[in-house]
């Protein structure tokens, strides 16, 4: 017996996806480190090419290398740790890391295939109407698996890494959710797939039309893949692993590959949401009929932007010092936050006016006057934040500021 | 979509993601080698002997942020139907005539803006409570 197409298509799309990011994950391991090489002007990891011959090829058999250290390492469990929660926590982590993607698209729709009724739309689970919704559930089950490891761990670096990861997650998803509340205004839905579509029929990616709420997404995506300079959650330097002090092994290997998979979803998120997805003008065109090379155009184009957007992630981490915890918290809620509620209140009453004179949606000069006034909005938000509380934006180190200075602008 | 055969796939990319996870914890736990010791045994704190237990009383700010950001969280999701159906199509055909549909969009419309004011209100306050003071 033959297993029904409802079956079948999404198990090939699963493995293709598991396949592909777990590859992307340790190779873009290997991409950070020698992109941190040289930055540091230094060499990095450029020795291990195929065994037994001399051949270096770049280093790119490192992440195999690396995999099978870490598949060789001792798996431990210390006695002082909650033994269920602390095998809980990694296995938790990497599946909310990873089923994430089942709502997010990796390229827009394949040519109809002979004998198939309906054409492959190149996504997990197409139709979820809640898209967003789950992808922003799921990025809250990953604060679990933070805690958790903290919690479990029973040493004060995790601890204090939990905390502080719980903290700064929770809070950082506020902005968030206020940067896709405007797109989702613009496009009107929460399907990943309909607001690329609305993107590329009007040519106007969402990061022109609403600036401001683009840079509170990204500074918020930032934060959520806790990566620098928001990496507080395992700071090296004060929480030697923060929540992951204690784990070992492939327990290790777990939690390190979700962060890079976080970090792989804020990208795609941000291309998705903001820069079009898979739409490029002149390229790619806007609907669904589509030949087998613009089909593969269009995961091309889709791949290269989140490549562009992972390289930005990595050059940030070299270029700005790590935040206090303070000035973490206060950024979310004192600068993120209102910048995010005055975003949405510029979009809410710009789309309803225009709703109300130009129905159809079609004028141009609507679509300028609109982006006018966003960009603005940016302008004056930009302007009140850099006039204010400068200590909360600035974390180049001092140290001439009393207590009380700080004390005074927080 | 019939049912809910459309969250069929999302059960199963939970179902490979967990057996995945499991399985490399298996083939680790199957490959690696096996020793014990007392020092291993031991929490590691920079090569200090721990002094006491982890789980004690810890900074009530952090209880705040929780409670802050659930009454933010949920506040943002009474927002997301309106923003979809606000673009809905069967909806934008009242607008542009006079008739009480129109005028119920528009009561909507005010609706919302009170609320986010009652949002941004709840911010302010939270603020000059000192909330997100972190010193």
């Amino acid at each position: 017996m033959i297993p029904p197409r409802e079956l079948i298509e999404p198990l090939v799309k699963i493995a293709l996806l598991i396949g592909g990011l777990m590859t992307a994950a340790a190779y873009f391991v290997l991409l950070e480190r020698r992109m941190a090489a040289w930055v540091q002007d230094r060499v990095g990891p450029n020795r291990v090419g195929i065994p037994l011959t001399k051949i270096r090829l770049f280093g790119l058999g490192q992440p195999m290398a690396d995999g099978v250290k870490f598949i060789c390492k001792e798996e431990y469990t210390p006695s002082h740790v909650d033994k269920r929660l602390y095998i809980l926590a990694p296995i938790s982590i990497l599946i909310a890391a990873l089923a994430v993607f089942a709502v997010i698209p990796f390229g827009s729709v394949l040519p109809p295939v002979p004998g198939l009724d309906s054409p492959i739309r190149l996504i997990v689970a197409p139709g979820i109407d809640v898209g967003m919704i789950y992808v922003f559930a799921l990025s809250s089950i990953a604060v679990y698996g933070v805690v958790l490891g903290g919690w479990a761990s029973n040493n004060k670096y995790s601890f204090l890494g939990g905390l502080r990861s719980s903290a700064q997650l929770i809070a950082y998803e506020l902005p968030m959710g206020l940067g896709l509340l405007g797109v989702t205004l613009a496009a009107g839905s929460l399907d990943l797939e309909v607001i690329i579509r609305e993107q590329a029929k009007s040519g106007v990616w969402f990061a022109f039309a609403q600036p401001l709420g683009f840079i509170v997404f990204v500074v918020a995506a930032f934060a959520e893949a806790a990566r620098l300079p928001f990496d507080l959650p395992e700071c090296e330097q004060e929480l030697v692993g923060g929540y992951h002090t204690e784990y070992s092994g492939i327990k290790l290997l777990l939690f390190l590959v979700a962060e890079f998979l976080h970090m792989i979803t804020a990208s795609f998120l941000i291309v998705i949401l903001f820069m079009g997805g898979w739409h490029l003008w002149g390229v790619t065109g806007s609907d669904d009929n589509v030949t087998w090379l613009g089909a593969a155009l269009r995961v091309a184009i889709l791949s290269g932007k989140i490549v562009l957007v992972i390289l930005f992630f990595m050059l940030t981490r070299w270029s700005w010092p790590r935040f206090r915890f303070d000035q973490l918290m206060a950024l979310a809620w004192k600068i993120m936050l209102p910048l995010g509620l005055a975003n949405l209140v510029v979009v809410a009453i710009l789309y309803e006016l225009r709703v109300m004179v130009d129905p159809d949606m079609n004028s141009r000069l609507w679509d300028i006057g609109m982006m006018a006034v966003t960009w603005a909005t940016c302008f004056f938000g930009w302007v009140a934040v850099a006039s204010s509380g400068t200590l909360v934006t600035d974390n180049t180190p001092r140290r001439n500021l009393q207590a009380f200075d700080i004390d005074s602008q927080l | 979509m019939e049912g809910w055969s459309f969250l069929l796939p999302i059960l199963l990319f939970v179902l490979c993601a967990g057996l995945l996870a499991v399985g490399l914890l298996t083939v680790g736990t199957l490959v690696g080698p096996k020793k014990q010791g007392a020092v291993k045994e031991m929490p590691y704190e920079s090569g200090m002997d721990p002094i006491h237990d982890t789980r004690r009383r810890f900074d009530v700010r952090f209880h705040l942020v929780a409670v802050a950001f659930l009454l933010f969280d949920v506040e943002l999701l009474f927002l997301y139907p309106w923003a979809v159906a606000s673009r809905n199509p069967d909806g934008l055909q009242y607008v542009a005539t006079s008739d009480p549909a129109g005028f119920n969009r528009l009561l909507v419309f005010g609706e919302v803006l009170a609320f986010i004011t009652l949002l941004a209100l709840g911010l302010v306050y939270a603020w000059r409570k000192g909330v997100f003071r972190w010193r």
